[in-house]
């Protein structure tokens, strides 16, 4: 049995293990040999990574500190037996290093103007294709997806809107021209390059996204994630115009057999005339937008949403849009590697919120999507020398 | 004036309870919620929302909840539907003769609730008692011989019909089953078979000859009805309870809950012949998205032709047999254990079985308005269950109505034919 564990910057145990049989010259290759059971079965060489089990339920694992520390994974091989008795010792053991940053990197704590967040930028001179970074409804300021982003050439700044230093905790309204400082901000950057830049958001974080794209002419490029394309409980103004939100009422919340809350059930009827002028105007976006979705999404019905949004643009003769869905996946996709979350604790909520995904096929959108977000913001944000 | 009525406010656990609310404004969106604390202090809870009637009227016999822990029409879905706050906890009775499980119900504006937290003081409110005996039903300390377990007579001089209760793998006893059943007539015998008092710590073995002494103790009994008993059985215990209906002629009807039909892990002994367990590769179980156990799988295929020495010879049993089965049971394929046995009775020209199977249903298929249990710790580990709430809830309701007819139709002698 191989077991992985770590433990989190908080101290949080999070754990996996998974059986295999060695060959008859007793050896045991995880990039061929399949893991019989355990946290999953069957060929996957990083399953131990992506399967990791926090060991008090319905935490995240969120990486705090992405300069300075990796994690460290402690691999251990034990007999079979050990599998439900933690108290035997291994057979032999290797700690490995997960770093969210590579070396040359560079961090940038921002607090311009309004703005509050990190700018993580490559090694060298650039100048860098520019990307925003925005995360969903957990606020604060995530930061592990930026910087991975970065050690892949662009220039990122992971953006906080809520609830992060002198950002309101509980806004009652949220600016799109705060978005738009941003990115005039990024854009001004000297090691970024002109003249439009991207956003990479998810959850949440997709409202702000799409708007920038449908408003803001340097976002040339944008990706959301699992998200929304109508502004949810909070109203978003730009300049005179107010976008108000659709709320999820109380009774279409419903309760997982754990307990644990699942909001995707709540149908907003965006066919509904009324509804559709309160949808964000996806048809004013002059970049490309990508929709990544995770068909298992137990949070929001990101596909409907997807579909809408990229029906809509059809409907104006556009064909900026784009949908990957990923079977089996569910809420949170982040980098690869990451374990599934299925649900966890919020701030905002007594209970922990159902993310859903099924753990191997979650972990194949990962690994895929990372990917194609990759190339995504190549395609339309690196000038060929022929644009130049 | 706001009114919250439930009738009856004191009944037994399985008895259903009308709830209605008076009152309130034409059309008002509200909330019932239900909470109790078990025995170790752990609460429990439940919300619905409903929508009241021009008249300002909820009746939840007949009006369908639109959100919450269950949605449709549900007159007992505030119980069967409770979650506890601390997660894989189970709900269980221990104490089942001095006192009842004191539920709360409350009446909340929906405006007066943030995602199942109150912003504000219920509009009405009052406490119902779910009782696990009916007046009249005794509880004996059972210390005879090698047994040890608890009786539960119903009131009044019998003789009743002899029942053999028998959960799983969590040992110790549990006694909630036998006692609601003594409060519908039969001599019930909640059995402990190990993790009791003096019984070994652990289970090892399965020693059918302490199961025989706890069977010829009950119909020995002066209150009990012969020639035979029944037993109700759940998982560990169902396995028991086919070896007992295999072996032992005393056994004259069998009810089996998400059971295996072959021996697993611990071999069954019967005046000194042994019969051999099948292994489980402990190591081959799965864990789910959440850390859970899920030990469906493990058991590789007991009916494959190697592992056909395991198989219970059920053909051999002259008791009649009731299968009951989840079919979301994640401990055990219970469906195809239960279609394995009858495959065997109908191979042997015998038709001495009936199947209830239930889509949704989960492992834990305890008697009516139980709340699911989809996954808790077991012995130190975290098990799921499975079971979908709504599913497993009627399920419950059906198998509970149907296991009681079924002892009674082969425990007292001229019942009706209910065919």
């Amino acid at each position: 049995m191989f077991k992985a564990s770590l433990k989190d910057e908080r101290g949080n145990l999070f754990q996996s293990r998974a059986v295999y049989r060695a060959n008859s010259a007793g050896e045991v290759d995880l990039e061929q040999d399949p893991s019989l059971g355990g946290d999953y079965a069957g060929v996957h060489p990083m399953g131990l990574f992506w399967s990791l089990k926090p060991e008090k339920t319905f935490l995240r694992l969120i990486k705090r500190d992405v300069m300075n520390r990796p994690f460290q994974v402690t691999l251990g091989l034990y007999d079979s037996a050990s599998f439900l008795d933690d108290s035997r010792q291994p057979r032999a053991s290797q700690i490995v290093e997960r770093w969210f940053s590579c070396p040359g990197m560079q961090r940038v704590p921002i607090s311009e103007g309004r703005l509050r967040g990190a700018l993580f930028l490559p090694p060298g001179e650039g100048p860098f294709p520019g990307v925003i970074d925005l995360f969903g409804g957990i606020g604060g300021l995530v930061e592990f997806r930026a910087s991975l982003l970065a050690t892949h050439g662009f220039a990122v700044l992971a953006l906080a809107y809520f609830a992060y230093d002198d950002l309101p905790k509980y806004p009652m309204e949220f600016d799109l021209e705060y978005f738009e400082e941003a990115a005039n901000f990024l854009l001004a950057h000297s090691k970024v390059q002109k003249p439009g830049i991207g956003v990479l958001s998810a959850s949440k974080g997709t409202e702000f996204g799409l708007a920038m794209a449908s408003y803001l002419k340097q976002v040339v490029a944008t990706i959301c994630v699992n998200g929304p394309v109508t502004i949810s409980t909070i109203p978003l103004r730009y300049k005179d115009l107010v976008m108000k939100p659709f709320g999820v009422p109380a009774e279409g919340v419903h309760v997982h057999p754990t307990g644990g809350l699942i909001f995707r059930h709540h149908e907003t009827n965006l066919q509904e005339e009324q509804n559709q002028q309160r949808a964000l105007p996806v048809e004013k976006a002059q970049g490309h937008i990508l929709f990544i979705i995770g068909e298992n999404d137990e949070c929001v019905n990101s596909r409907r949403h997807a579909e809408y949004a990229v029906d809509r643009l059809k409907r104006h003769g556009k064909n900026n849009g784009r949908i990957l869905l990923y079977p089996g996946a569910g809420h949170l996709l982040e980098p690869p590697y990451g374990p599934l979350c299925f649900a966890s604790w919020n701030l905002s909520f007594p209970s922990p919120l159902v993310w859903g995904g099924d753990t191997i096929l979650h972990a194949a959108a990962q690994e895929h999507s990372w990917g194609e977000i990759q190339k995504f913001f190549r395609q339309h944000l690196v000038l060929s020398r022929s644009q130049l | 004036m706001i009114q919250l009525t439930a009738t009856p406010i004191s009944a037994l656990a399985d008895e259903p309870i009308h709830i209605q609310a008076t009152g309130l404004n034409p059309l008002q969106m509200v909330v019932f919620e239900a909470s109790l604390k078990d025995e170790k202090e752990n609460l429990f809870h439940s919300q619905a929302f409903y929508r009241a009637n021009e008249v300002g009227e909820v009746d939840l016999e007949c009006d369908p909840a639109l959100g919450g822990d269950y949605v449709g029409v549900h007159p007992m879905g505030l119980f069967w539907s409770m979650k506890p706050k601390k997660i894989m906890t189970r709900l269980s009775k221990r104490d089942v003769i001095n006192s009842p499980f004191q539920v709360q119900l409350k009446l909340y504006n929906s405006d007066d609730l943030h995602i199942r937290l109150p912003l504000a003081a219920p509009k009405a409110s009052l406490t119902v008692e779910r009782w696990y005996v009916a007046p009249g039903v005794t509880r004996t300390q059972v210390q005879e011989g090698r047994i040890r377990g608890a009786l539960f007579l119903p009131p009044g001089d019998g003789p009743f019909p002899g029942v053999l209760d028998l959960f799983g793998t969590g040992g110790g006893l549990m006694e909630f089953r036998a006692s609601l059943l003594a409060s519908h007539g039969f001599a019930s015998l909640a059995l402990a078979y190990f993790g009791y008092a003096d019984l070994p710590p652990q289970l090892e073995k399965i020693d059918l000859d302490y199961f025989e002494e706890a069977a010829n103790f009950l119909l020995s009994h002066p209150k009990v009805l012969g020639p035979g008993i029944g037993i109700v059985s759940l998982c560990k215990g169902a396995e028991i309870g086919l070896s007992m209906a295999v072996h032992l002629k005393q056994i004259t009807a069998a009810v089996l809950i998400n059971g295996p039909n072959f021996i697993f892990s611990h071999p069954h002994e019967y005046h000194g012949q042994v019969f051999q367990a099948l292994p489980i590769p402990l190591h081959l179980v799965s864990i789910n998205a959440l850390g859970l156990l899920e030990f469906c799988n493990s058991f590789g295929d007991p009916q494959a032709e190697g592992n056909r020495r395991f198989l219970f010879p059920i053909e051999k049993s002259q008791a009649q047999f009731l299968f009951i089965v989840g079919e979301e049971d994640k401990t055990l394929n219970s469906k195809a254990s239960a279609e394995g046995a009858i495959e065997q009775l109908r191979c042997n020209g015998k038709n001495n079985w009936t199947l209830l199977s239930y889509p949704g249903a989960g492992h834990l298929i305890e008697p009516c308005y139980a709340p699911l249990c989809s996954g808790s710790w077991c012995s130190n580990l975290p098990i799921l269950w499975g079971g979908e709430v709504i599913r497993h809830a009627s399920a419950q309701e059906h198998s509970w109505k149907e296991i009681q007819k079924f002892l009674r139709k082969h425990l007292i002698p001229g019942q009706p034919s209910l065919l």
